[in-house]
């Protein structure tokens, strides 16, 4: 696969605040890719630059193939964002909205209508189309909003922070549709998320701590790394999990072991295996990853 | 530049500008509180003032002229404003799409930043100009109704310092409304603006009321000339009438003086030519200010 974004030595400071630090990573074509980090971890300011709304300091920028420097109107037609808070206007319909941000594209007329017609069957919003964006509900609006960043077919897709403050449900259709997207259009997702289980769903994850990268890798790799596995023994005595020599958390209706890596829950099995009678292994999830690499834990949005 | 996208930005802009019930209908808060004002108690005022000083010298004069000559100074102080104020509050779009991220959304898109420029300026014209033609409409109207001295030159030189006003109004608007980004902000130059501009540029009082060194900093500003341009077109018919009625030429001229229709420089009356030239010099210094505000924030950015 090829790298559509190559982003290499890139820095920008805001006075004497450095908010991006020689920041260097590659997004292959077609992946999820997840940029993970803490309000002003420097995420914001890397997606503004990669849109063209700020100016880099230093550093290269490559999106599709185009020099950012040389050539922004190609990249920002290579680029559709999905902003965390629906920026549409809220007084103007649903097809209103769309026609005149397709029109800054240069798409109108029979082309506009095509399109439209493609992205109300894809988002179900066709009965959306003479609504007044203001009285749609959190969801409808979201289908809108990814609708709104479709129009002009780019081959990336920038998510930011996309499902913070919606339900369940919402964020299980938006989830759909932009696995949908991936199969059928190859697009290449690049998103930035407060949801940690968002992000293991993710083909490759860069951490960013204070405009730095602090970790990166696949999230099996980044799991292996700075997490370890957990064996959940049921039905065992407290007696019998002590003598594993680990340390461990008692649950309801269970005890909650903490191993170094799968080989060493193994070693522990068949040392033990009269414990072992009832057990689950998993691995760590991303936010134990998070909280190692960063020492902070994000929790929708804030840090702790 | 992206035609398509530029038509498209207009089109938004004006479309949101009469959705958005609290920006037009604040837009015409200042002219109506000055038809309310005149209506209950200043036209009264005036009536009287004109009626006593007329008798005063020992002339008298029929209530179709005092109608008219009322009449045409609401009618010029109403629109001398409302080109400003309407103007002002159409612009502030370009503020409200700030705040709500919108202008974020259109600039990820290949439009032009000179488009998204261009596009607010001609959308608050637009705005205007028909909020504007609509109650110059309506100012006629009422001249009519209280008594009519135009001629159909006069009709149109009044529309035609509309247009200029107008023109004036969206580009002033267009460099004071262009760093705010806030509501705050956007609310106090709303509030300053309607409140004070009446008084700057002689609507709400005429600048010979106003003391000598006042009256000579208001010389300086163009809106006072803009105001100059349509009293004198709204009164020259009423001037007329009394010149051919046997008003001695002093009387008229004391009167013209009185309105604002003769408007002085440190003491050298300006024409009507000059009047015209500086409202468009001002006009093109706001534009080119507004274009080159533009230009240094895509090379800051």
């Amino acid at each position: 696969m090829n790298n559509i974004i190559e982003i290499s030595h890139l820095n920008k400071s805001f006075g004497e605040v450095k908010a991006v630090q020689d920041l260097s990573f590659k997004v292959k074509e077609g992946e999820l890719f997840a940029f993970l980090g803490v309000n002003g971890a420097g995420k914001s300011t890397t997606i503004n630059i990669m849109c063209g709304q700020l100016a880099k300091d230093s550093g290269e920028v490559r999106i599709d193939g185009f020099d950012l420097s040389k050539d922004p109107d190609s990249i920002k037609r290579s680029l559709g964002v999905v902003f965390q808070n629906s920026v549409l206007d809220k007084d103007l319909s649903v097809r209103d909205n769309l026609q005149s941000r397709a029109a800054l594209y240069g798409i109108s007329g029979e082309g506009f209508r095509d399109r439209l017609a493609e992205l109300s069957e894809m988002l179900e919003f066709d009965n959306l189309l003479k609504r007044p964006l203001g009285k749609l509900s959190g969801g409808q609006r979201r289908r809108i909003d990814i609708a709104r960043a479709l129009l002009h077919r780019p081959k990336i897709l920038i998510l930011d922070e996309p499902t913070t403050g919606l339900d369940p449900q919402t964020r299980s259709t938006l989830w759909k549709v932009v696995g949908d997207l991936r199969k059928k259009e190859g697009m290449t997702v690049f998103l930035t998320t407060h949801y940690m289980e968002e992000a293991a769903d993710a083909d490759y994850v860069v951490i960013l701590d204070s405009g730095k990268i602090s970790a990166e890798g696949t999230p099996l790799t980044l799991k292996n790394t700075y997490t370890g596995d957990f064996v959940t023994i049921y039905g065992a005595e407290e007696a019998q999990v002590t003598k594993l020599g680990m340390p461990y958390e008692k649950i309801r209706d269970a005890y909650k072991v903490s191993v170094p890596d799968t080989a060493a829950a193994t070693q522990l099995i068949l040392k033990y295996p009269e414990i072992f009678s009832d057990y689950e292994i998993v691995k760590g999830k991303m936010d134990d990853v998070f909280l190692t690499v960063t020492g902070k834990k994000l929790t929708g949005g804030t840090e702790k | 530049m992206n035609i398509t996208g530029l038509g498209a930005l207009i089109k938004r802009n004006t479309k949101l500008y009469f959705k958005d019930k609290g920006m037009f209908f604040t837009s015409l808060i200042t002219p109506l509180i000055l038809l309310v004002l005149y209506g209950t108690f200043l036209s009264n005022v005036y009536e009287d003032t004109f009626r006593s000083a007329l008798n005063a010298a020992g002339t008298s004069v029929s209530d179709k002229l005092i109608g008219g000559c009322v009449g045409g100074e609401l009618v010029s102080s109403l629109l001398a404003v409302s080109c400003i104020t309407v103007a002002f509050c159409s612009n502030l779009l370009m503020v409200q799409d700030k705040i709500t991220g919108a202008r974020h959304d259109i600039t990820i898109t290949p439009v032009k930043s000179s488009a998204i420029a261009l596009s607010y300026y001609l959308s608050t014209l637009f705005t205007t100009l028909i909020i504007c033609l609509i109650a110059s409409g309506v100012c006629l109207g009422y001249l009519a109704y209280v008594g009519w001295y135009l001629t159909a030159g006069d009709a149109v030189a009044l529309m035609g310092d509309v247009f200029l006003l107008t023109l004036f109004g969206t580009a002033l608007s267009s460099c004071v409304n262009f760093p705010l980004s806030t509501n705050g902000q956007a609310s106090a130059v709303g509030t300053i603006v309607s409140a004070g501009y009446g008084f700057i540029c002689g609507a709400y009082m005429p600048i010979s009321q106003f003391s000598d060194g006042l009256q000579k900093v208001i010389s300086c500003l163009p809106g006072t000339y803009g105001t100059s341009l349509l009293r004198n077109h709204a009164l020259r018919g009423v001037f007329e009438e009394m010149e051919d009625q046997g008003f001695p030429s002093a009387v008229v001229e004391a009167i013209k003086d009185s309105v604002d229709c003769n408007i002085y420089f440190f003491g050298d009356r300006v024409e009507l030519g000059t009047m015209y030239i500086i409202v468009i010099a001002a006009i093109l210094i706001s534009i080119a200010l507004y274009v080159a505000m533009n230009v240094l924030k895509t090379k800051k950015r």
